[in-house]
């Protein structure tokens, strides 16, 4: 029983992680970038829908599209502005890039809001199913990392913008010769790599207490995240996040909370050597 | 050193530090007493550092109001050198150093906590400048021989073994204990020491672990807990980690009658955080505003540093406010009662030092640490904060928790 215990963490975990990490991923895939703000937008989102909820009584849910709404506007002028100005640089100059936005923004929102740990106190309870419990807070979290990737995923599939963003991924150059507008399908994709983490935020502010202190955490989660997943692959976030929640959740049970992350550093640096696509072993959209 | 615009500037693109408290820089060095203070105004820690300042700012501002330190007949005026560590050990050595041997600084303020102090402390030891200590209260800071280091809080020997004495009282049929702890120098400490407290008078320690600074989850140790059956949850950690820990009880429907957390209910954050979680849960503390001292210092009883606290800050005080205010408070002392600003002189008052000021008495042992004194018990109660022992200063029964 216990062991059935363990594993429903893991998985309920394990979807928070690829909530926290499936923009990051896209973004990561299409542009390239290894988007160092992606921490502190998360971290950004918690703190307006805590807000909402304190301020007018919002409740998280109903703040969650708004919320995102909100990133992905920041996102997407970032990335007219700011980022696209370096994008075709190497990986390193857009990484230093968004590591100083990230500066920025991290000491900002430390200032302005303090680094005292916030929460929604909204409890909204656990279910138990055969003495296994599950959080509803984390449940919603799982139903939205679902629903994140699948949207995502039926984006790029589906839609014109979708296919633009993948051709562009494909062959930058090929696709402007096409008439995509490369630097309005960066921004978008920046933008939606932001509201990933906007949403995120959302449903993180009733789980964690929200502190610009843990931006640097949910950035190396989600690193972690893609490493194992695949990086650039949409359902790679969420096998990736899953996977990562299991192991970290057994690794506790069996070697103690001491070394439950060392061993999910392990996993990322064996899958390095022996698997360098991550579980999902794709490489595209396509 | 009067440190101008246009240097700090040229400082800060230099060496990508944030130096702070400059402005005020008043006039020739030898007019003013220079405080050195690294502090983690970013970062990590940097709710603790701000509530540093807050009460620095405080002291500065009464103790300039009053003409400035009696310094053998000559009242000079203070000034607080404060620089940003970000959090990040390494740097606030470094800050240490700049401060002693560039802002020639006379004294110096730790930073929070055992593990960033330690580094300070090997600094001011090197340099022979007096340290006080206002948040670090873990013994292994204090029995390094270090001459030059005092620190206003108790240990935390003297914390655990009280409370697990309290605790053996309240509920009788106490016997099983899990302890969770943050891997880190003080709440590591702290774990170890109500471990080792519980095992000597007693009781059976079901759960006994560590989890790794950076831990996002606990569902493992609070699933791990529950199958051990415990009737006292003890855990350790900062204010984000105790606000999950507790959710994560609730989530994972984790019950005990005793739940203790350090030092989460000290700090108002955590009862916000949680909201009616937050219920029940006990915590030991080195101050609450409940008690009465009467002693020297720019305040001169309890009641007047919660006033004028709660009147600037527009919320209650906790134990980093008093104890950090209270170093100040201890280094007036011992240089006006030294007489000079000559750092072995004050070194020598300090360690004399004997008096009772607003956060209570402060005497310290030959290690440089605040003596043992029985500290406050606290449950929350109702989202607010009650003492529970010591008796004299106690306002509620304890609540055992269902």
């Amino acid at each position: 029983m216990q062991y059935l215990q363990v594993l429903a963490n893991g998985i309920v975990l394990g979807a928070l992680y690829a909530c926290l990490a499936v923009g990051f991923s896209l973004v990561w895939g299409v542009l390239n970038v290894i988007n160092m703000l992606h921490g502190s937008f998360i971290i950004l989102g918690g703190y307006l829908t805590f807000f909402a909820w304190q301020n007018f009584g919002i409740h998280p849910l109903l703040a969650l599209p708004f919320v995102a709404a909100i990133l992905y506007g920041i996102g997407y002028v970032t990335q007219l502005l700011v980022i696209n100005r370096v994008v075709s640089q190497p990986v390193l100059t857009t990484l230093t890039l968004t590591f100083g936005l990230d500066l920025i923004l991290y000491n900002y929102m430390t200032v302005f809001y303090t680094a005292t740990p916030r929460r929604v106190t909204l409890d909204l309870g656990h279910v138990e199913l055969g003495g296994i419990f599950m959080p509803v807070d984390r449940l919603f979290g799982m139903v939205l990392a679902l629903a994140l990737t699948g949207m995502l995923y039926v984006l790029l599939r589906g839609s014109r913008i979708g296919r633009a963003i993948v051709a562009v991924r494909m062959d930058g150059a090929a696709a402007a010769l096409m008439g995509i507008r490369i630097n309005r399908i960066y921004a978008i994709t920046f933008g939606i790599g932001a509201l990933m983490a906007g949403a995120a935020g959302a449903i993180f502010s009733m789980v964690f207490p929200i502190t610009s202190n843990l931006t640097g955490d949910f950035l190396g989660k989600a690193f972690v995240v893609c490493v194992i997943g695949g990086l650039g692959s949409v359902p790679g976030a969420l096998v990736g996040g899953l996977a990562l929640g299991i192991i970290e959740s057994f690794a506790g049970q069996f070697f103690g909370p001491q070394h439950a992350l060392t061993v999910g550093f392990l996993l990322m640096l064996v899958l390095l050597v022996v698997k360098p696509t991550g579980l999902t072993g794709i490489k595209g959209y396509e | 050193m009067v440190i101008t615009l246009d240097k700090l500037s040229r400082l800060m693109v230099a060496t990508g530090f944030v130096a702070i408290g400059f402005a005020a820089s008043p006039g020739n060095a030898q007019d003013t007493i220079k405080i050195g203070a690294p502090l983690a105004l970013t970062g990590g820690l940097a709710d603790e550092g701000h509530k540093q300042v807050v009460v620095w700012d405080m002291w500065l501002a009464k103790v300039n109001g009053a003409g400035g330190i009696n310094v053998g007949g000559k009242k000079m005026k203070v000034e607080i050198v404060k620089y940003d560590y970000q959090t990040n050990g390494t740097r606030a050595g470094q800050l240490a150093e700049k401060l002693v041997t560039d802002d020639k600084v006379n004294f110096v303020l730790a930073p929070f906590g055992s593990g960033h102090t330690k580094i300070v402390a090997a600094v001011a030891e090197r340099y022979q400048v007096p340290l006080l200590a206002c948040a670090s209260s873990s013994e292994s800071v204090f029995n390094q021989g270090l001459k030059y280091l005092f620190g206003t809080l108790s240990p935390n020997g003297g914390v655990t073994t009280a409370v697990v004495k309290y605790f053996k009282v309240q509920v009788p049929t106490l016997k099983r204990v899990a302890v969770l702890g943050r891997d880190d120098v003080f709440p590591k400490s702290m774990a170890q020491g109500i471990s080792e407290a519980a095992k000597a008078q007693g009781l059976d320690v079901v759960y006994d672990q560590y989890y790794a600074v950076g831990t996002m989850d606990h569902s493992a140790s609070v699933s791990a807990i529950k199958a051990a059956r415990p009737d006292w949850i003890y855990v350790t950690g900062y204010t984000q980690d105790l606000i999950l820990v507790r959710k994560q009880m609730a989530d994972l429907g984790v019950k005990a009658p005793i739940v203790s957390m350090m030092t989460g209910p000290a700090y108002k954050e955590f009862t916000d955080g949680l909201g009616n979680l937050a219920n029940g849960v006990t915590s030991s503390n080195w101050w609450h505003h409940a008690t009465t001292y009467k002693g020297v210092g720019v305040w001169p009883s309890t009641q007047d540093f919660y006033k004028e606290f709660v009147a600037k800050n527009k919320h209650d005080p906790d134990y980093v406010h008093a104890s950090c205010a209270a170093a100040t408070v201890v280094l007036q002392d011992a240089i006006e009662r030294a007489g000079t600003l000559d750092k072995a002189k004050v070194r020598d008052a300090l360690a004399k030092t004997d008096i009772t000021t607003f956060y209570g008495p402060v005497k310290f042992s030959p290690n440089g640490m605040n003596q043992e004194r029985d500290l406050p018990i606290i449950q929350v109660q109702d989202k607010t904060i009650k003492v529970l022992n010591p008796p004299e200063i106690k306002s509620a029964d304890f609540q055992v928790m269902k």
